[in-house]
Formats: structure tokens, sequence, C-alpha cells
């Protein structure tokens, strides 16, 4: 077993515990998705104050809802179409608030280039998930590239619980830089390729 | 990438044209990679307007000065 594959296993048994509980009171995991939502703009709000440890320890909360919401969907036999793109479209604005705290944080301090450098991460975590979902609209499957969302969001607790933010937006900017021209690459090459025919 | 290209060219388009799952062994090099620039750089090298002290590179330089 790999390093990342131990971690991920330790990490699923409070997560299956809270997700029995969930399944238990027959929470929607519309609702889920949502309270997740919430949770992270109050992360944001910490990281927007420079409260980088107790802004991780929100996030982590935050992203339990987050990840647990499928789960609960399947066991719940509530899995839709658009619980699926309400989940996407709430990721996107969690994703759009943690960045638009630190935003809030630079320009307070009057450091337009870290201003600059979160805004930027920002468009390309965001243009990451758009290439994704518009290649996927036009090929099978379009998951080439590093900076996927969990990369980024365990990137931001790392960040934010060892005060190491600037280091960890530098890596998501570059890594996220590359994921958008792998995903146009990667289409590009399968529509060059020609079309079998189902 | 065709198989005459030099490996260290090879190495650095797959890192750069990332196709691998996670928990696979190029996965947990990356992951070592990042926390190594994350925790290691010192922070005044970045001009981290929040981090304090210079990590531990910049531990390791002052103790050779």
């Amino acid at each position: 077993m790999t390093f990342t594959g131990l971690i991920g296993r330790i990490c699923l048994f409070p997560l299956e515990l809270i997700i029995k509980t969930s399944v238990a009171l027959k929470i929607h995991p519309n609702i889920l998705t949502f309270v997740g939502l919430l949770i992270n703009v109050a992360a944001a709000w910490a990281l927007a104050v420079g409260a980088f440890v107790p802004a991780g320890g929100i996030m982590i909360v935050g992203n339990i809802f987050d990840y647990i919401d499928g789960k609960v969907a399947n066991e719940l036999n509530a899995v839709s179409a658009f619980g699926g793109f309400w989940d996407s479209v709430i990721d996107r604005f969690s994703d759009l608030s943690l960045f638009i705290g630190l935003i809030y944080l630079y320009s307070s301090m009057h450091r337009t280039d870290y201003v600059i450098v979160a805004a930027l991460t920002m468009m390309f975590a965001i243009m990451t998930s758009y290439t994704r979902a518009r290649a996927e609209s036009l090929i099978k499957k379009c998951k080439v590239g590093f900076m996927e969302r969990p990369e980024r969001i365990v990137l931001f607790m790392i960040g934010a619980f060892t005060n190491r933010m600037a280091a960890v937006l530098w890596v998501i900017l570059v890594l996220s830089v590359f994921t958008v021209a792998d995903r146009i690459i990667y289409t590009y090459r399968e529509l060059r390729e020609p079309q079998v025919a189902a | 990438m065709s198989q005459n290209t030099p490996l260290p060219l090879r190495i650095l388009w797959n890192a750069f044209f990332w196709t691998y799952e996670r928990a696979t062994w190029q996965y947990d090099l990356m992951v070592i990679a990042i926390l190594a620039f994350v925790w290691l750089t010192p922070p005044s090298w970045l001009g981290d307007p929040m981090a304090g002290g210079s990590g531990p590179i910049g531990w390791i330089l002052e103790q050779l000065r």
C-alpha cells in the first residue's frame, strides 16, 4: 500500500461513522452539501482575519460534509442528476469563498503581489473544474492533471495549519496552470481522433 | 511521447502531462516534492506576508554562517 493510500484508509474510519449517523437521521444529501458550503464560508472568514489554524479546523469540518454527501445519497437511494449538479455548483462557491478570504487578508495587509497570486490561483482553480466539465460534454472522460479539488483542499489545510499559505498558493497556482493545459491538450487530442460510432 | 525520447525528458513530460491515479508511487513522489517545497522553502524567499521564521532551510543556512 502507498503512503497516501494508507492515510486515506485511516481517515475513512471516522467518516464511516458520520455517514452512518447521517443515514440514520435521514438527512437529505443536498442539505449536507449546503451545510458544507456554509462551513467553508466560515473558514473563509477565518482566513480573511488571518486566523489560519481555526480556518484549517473549520475547513476539515466543512469538507467532511462535502465528502459524505455523495455516500449518504448512495445509502439513502437519493442519488439524482440534480444532486450531482448541485454538488458541483456548491463546490465552486466553496472554492471561491476560500480564495476571497485570502484575497481580503492580503489586500488588508496592502500586499498587492499576493492579492494577484491568490486571484490567479483562484482563476486557474476554477478553470481546472471548467475545462473538465466542458471537455466531458464533448468527450467521454477528461481526468488528467494533478491539481484537482481534493489536492487543493488538502493543500489549503496544510497551508493553514503550518502557516505556509504563500508556498501553498504558489504550488496550487503552478500545478493548476499545468492541469488546465493538460486538459486542453488531452481534449484536443481526443477530438482529433476519428470518432467511433456508438 | 516516443520510447526513443531521453529518460529525463520523459520524466519531465510525465510530470507535466499528469495521467497517474491517486495512491500510486508516482503520486506519492509528487506529494513528497510538494510538501518538501511547502515546508522547506524559507518563507522570506517567497515574501510570505504571514509566515514567521526562516523555515528549516533558513535555519540550516543560519547555522552554517
